[in-house]
């Protein structure tokens, strides 16, 4: 069996994996930091145009290859395995969660408190936007206020914003441009935007991060080892100790000669599904349910955000397509009283053609041909469609969970993870009245230029989710520390994503990224 | 015993053709591109489902880029696979054999009224294509060719273009070209 020796073994190869490793090697230079992903690299920048092209134009996946089909989890929101993540095709919001997400206990007596000061993270969250390069405009909330600005000022609002931004701020609420990480010139290597406008699909020019970048940079000057196609089947526990010593695992093209990893520092950076996976395969006769997890915690609380979405028609005129994967957000509703019914949610305002585009028949029934679908479409072009949305906070239940579903395996038999959220007994008693609310703002938003809202509807699952191995500072009721060190394994900790108790009311990347680079320096004093 | 008419037989081939999967046609795909007198049918009918405002270059040119694009086809690619429900897809069979047998389906449509496409009046025209649409189950203009039909095809491949929404909105919007982020912040310009 080929064994590896290195210092720092990260599992995951994705944003979080990627921003660890890069503060990592600035910590500690020389240390020997090894990653090792489950899927393929896929670093070809200079196609990204033409992948782009095909994207558009036959709907093909413009990231080759970038799963594995029997590395699949139920109820998973992406099916992404390749160094770089979900975070290759992210739209690149980086918004801040706020003080309340963490104190959600303390404050309202709902799920619980994160084991951290926002005064602590907020300076990570600088960092995380120094990283990432993010452009943006500071909040006018006085509670959102920063230590440090932005590295960027914000990405210039199209025609289209700006006109819905004069209406939607005629309700009295408040909209900024959204924070993304968007090179506005260029800078780390990428480019600069030049609005393809497919950042959710790829990013040509680079402006958009993708963390293949970061990778690239880190392994050119051997900062790191990347040991891609390789997947990491079970964690070994040292025979005495709660230490661990090994992750063993399999590269892709010699499926029977199992190769083994052994470190001084274990980080599990593989995302909300993955991270719990592994610990729960890795199951021993002293940990029969998995790595550390004596809290039995280890697969549960798994969160993320409810959202609702809208369709307003406005009377003002604007011109979709100028800039449709950027939009304005407020953070109006990110602080409730106390003294009210508990709701928090963010509001984002898109350019739409919803309900304008070409049709092929008319209400009656004809069909429209040439000139005639033309001028069809063109009467409906009139005013504007805008699309609204709020990211909701909703908390999980112990019984949100993922778990091991043994119907289902790879094929090494593994068995793959099933993930079923579900929320707290005081989240679904609040869902009408938090429905209620959220409409409501969105009819307030509608009221100015004749608008009226069209359409409502509701996501069907949790998005930007997390949890799995939440961190507290009390072992029987949390995975990890507020580091991520798992506090049955001194040596193993959890990055990101899965340490989140609670999934916040906005995009959660940029959170996930600050609590990595906060764990940074405690697995550096560790390594 | 019964000799179907070749009229007959065409519009029955394209009928099954727009009924049967993709993915199942694959058992009897064989041409790759379309012939020259699919191509030469694609042009006429181009010319009615088309704007004729963009002027017989530009619908003629559109018809070129389209049948461009049934060349650019790949089977067995996979599809954005999505978010939040994501599921494995792949491109199906190249839609060019439907497209032939539609496109002579057409044609037979208009030579059994002693005409090509082109001399056929617009009722005529509208009828006969919007029975293909019906035939082949196409309810609406889709995002993309889908090869459901080739005439909802082509239109979709014109009328969801950047090119369309600019002629629409008289705006040079030019929603998916490689543009300075500046220009994005001014009211479009009228189209020349």
């Amino acid at each position: 069996m080929p064994v590896h020796e290195t210092d720092t073994l990260i599992i995951g190869g994705g944003i979080t994996s990627a921003m660890l490793a890069q503060k990592l090697a600035e910590l500690r230079p020389g240390r020997k930091i090894t990653i090792v992903e489950a899927g393929r690299s896929i670093f070809d920048t200079q196609n990204r145009g033409r992948y782009r092209e095909r994207a558009m134009e036959y709907g093909e996946h413009p990231w080759h290859d970038d799963y594995i089909e029997d590395q699949q989890a139920a109820g998973i929101i992406s099916m992404t395995m390749a160094v770089g993540g979900l975070a290759l095709h992210w739209g690149g919001a980086c918004n801040r969660f706020s003080e309340e997400d963490l104190r959600l206990k303390s404050m309202y007596g709902l799920a619980t408190d994160w084991p951290i000061e926002w005064a602590e993270l907020e300076r990570y969250y600088c960092e995380a936007e120094r990283r990432l390069n993010v452009s943006g405009e500071p909040s006018p909330h006085a509670e959102d206020r920063r230590s440090q600005p932005y590295p960027q000022g914000p990405i210039p609002l199209s025609y289209n914003l700006q006109i819905l931004k004069t209406w939607a701020e005629r309700s009295g609420i408040k909209f900024s441009p959204l924070p993304m990480a968007r090179n506005l010139t260029p800078s780390g290597g990428r480019g600069a935007c030049c609005v393809y406008d497919t950042c959710g699909e790829v990013c040509p020019s680079g402006a958009r991060y993708s963390p293949d970048y970061t990778f690239r940079q880190l392994m050119e000057p051997k900062k790191i080892v990347l040991h891609d196609r390789t997947l990491v089947r079970k964690l070994i526990l040292d025979e005495r100790r709660s230490t661990i010593v090994a992750a063993q695992g399999v590269h892709q093209d010699r499926p029977a000669d199992p190769i083994e990893y052994r470190a001084k520092t274990f980080v599990m950076a593989s995302g909300y599904c993955w991270s719990s996976h592994l610990l729960l395969l890795s199951a021993n006769a002293r940990f029969p349910d998995g790595l550390a997890n004596r809290s039995g915690l280890v697969g549960r609380f798994m969160n993320g955000h409810s959202f609702l979405n809208a369709t307003a028609n406005i009377d003002d005129q604007t011109f979709p397509g100028q800039n449709i994967t950027h939009s304005l957000i407020s953070r109006e509703y990110f602080r409730c009283p106390t003294n009210r019914p508990f709701v928090r949610h963010d509001t984002r305002v898109w350019e739409s053609s919803a309900g304008r585009d070409p049709r092929l028949r008319a209400p009656g029934g004809a069909l429209l041909l040439g000139d005639e679908l033309m001028a069809d479409w063109r009467s409906r072009t009139k005013g504007s469609s805008v699309r609204l949305r709020a990211y909701v906070d909703v908390h999980p239940s112990a019984d949100s969970r993922l778990t091991l579903d043994p119907s289902k395996k790879n094929r090494y038999g593994d068995a793959m993870p099933k993930i079923e959220h579900r929320l707290d007994d005081a989240t679904r008693a609040r869902e009408a009245a938090t429905r209620a609310h959220v409409q409501g703002v969105f009819a307030t938003l509608a009221k100015a230029s004749n608008g009226r809202i069209v359409n409502n509807s509701e996501g069907d699952y949790l998005d930007h989710p997390g949890g799995g191995c939440r961190m507290g500072t009390d072992p029987a009721a949390s995975v990890c520390d507020s580091f991520g060190r798992t506090h049955d394994h001194e040596n193993l900790f959890v990055v990101g994503a899965p340490t989140t108790p609670t999934g916040g009311c906005t995009n959660g990347t940029l959170t996930f990224v600050a609590l990595t680079l906060r764990s940074a320096e405690e697995i550096a004093r560790a390594s | 015993m019964h000799r179907m008419k070749r009229r007959t037989l065409l519009q029955w081939l394209g009928g099954v053709v727009g009924a049967v999967p993709l993915r199942t046609m694959r058992v009897f795909a064989q041409p790759r591109d379309l012939t020259d007198e699919s191509v030469a049918t694609l042009y006429e009918i181009a010319a009615t489902v088309l704007p004729a405002s963009l002027g017989a270059t530009r619908v003629r040119a559109t018809a070129d880029k389209f049948v461009a694009w049934t060349r650019g086809y790949r089977e067995g690619v996979a599809l954005s696979h999505g978010y939040g429900h994501p599921r494995l897809q792949r491109s199906g069979a190249s839609p060019v054999p439907i497209y032939i047998a539609q496109l002579a389906a057409l044609a037979a449509e208009a030579s059994a009224r002693g005409a090509r496409w082109p001399a056929l009046d617009l009722d005529t025209r509208r009828r006969l294509l919007d029975a293909a649409l019906t035939k082949a189950n196409v309810r609406g203009l889709p995002a993309r060719p889908t090869g459901q039909h080739v005439v909802s095809d082509l239109m979709a491949f014109y009328f969801r273009s950047s090119e369309a929404n600019d002629v629409c909105y008289n705006a040079m919007i030019n929603r998916e070209v490689c543009r300075p982020i500046a220009i994005t912040t001014k009211r479009p310009r009228p189209l020349a």
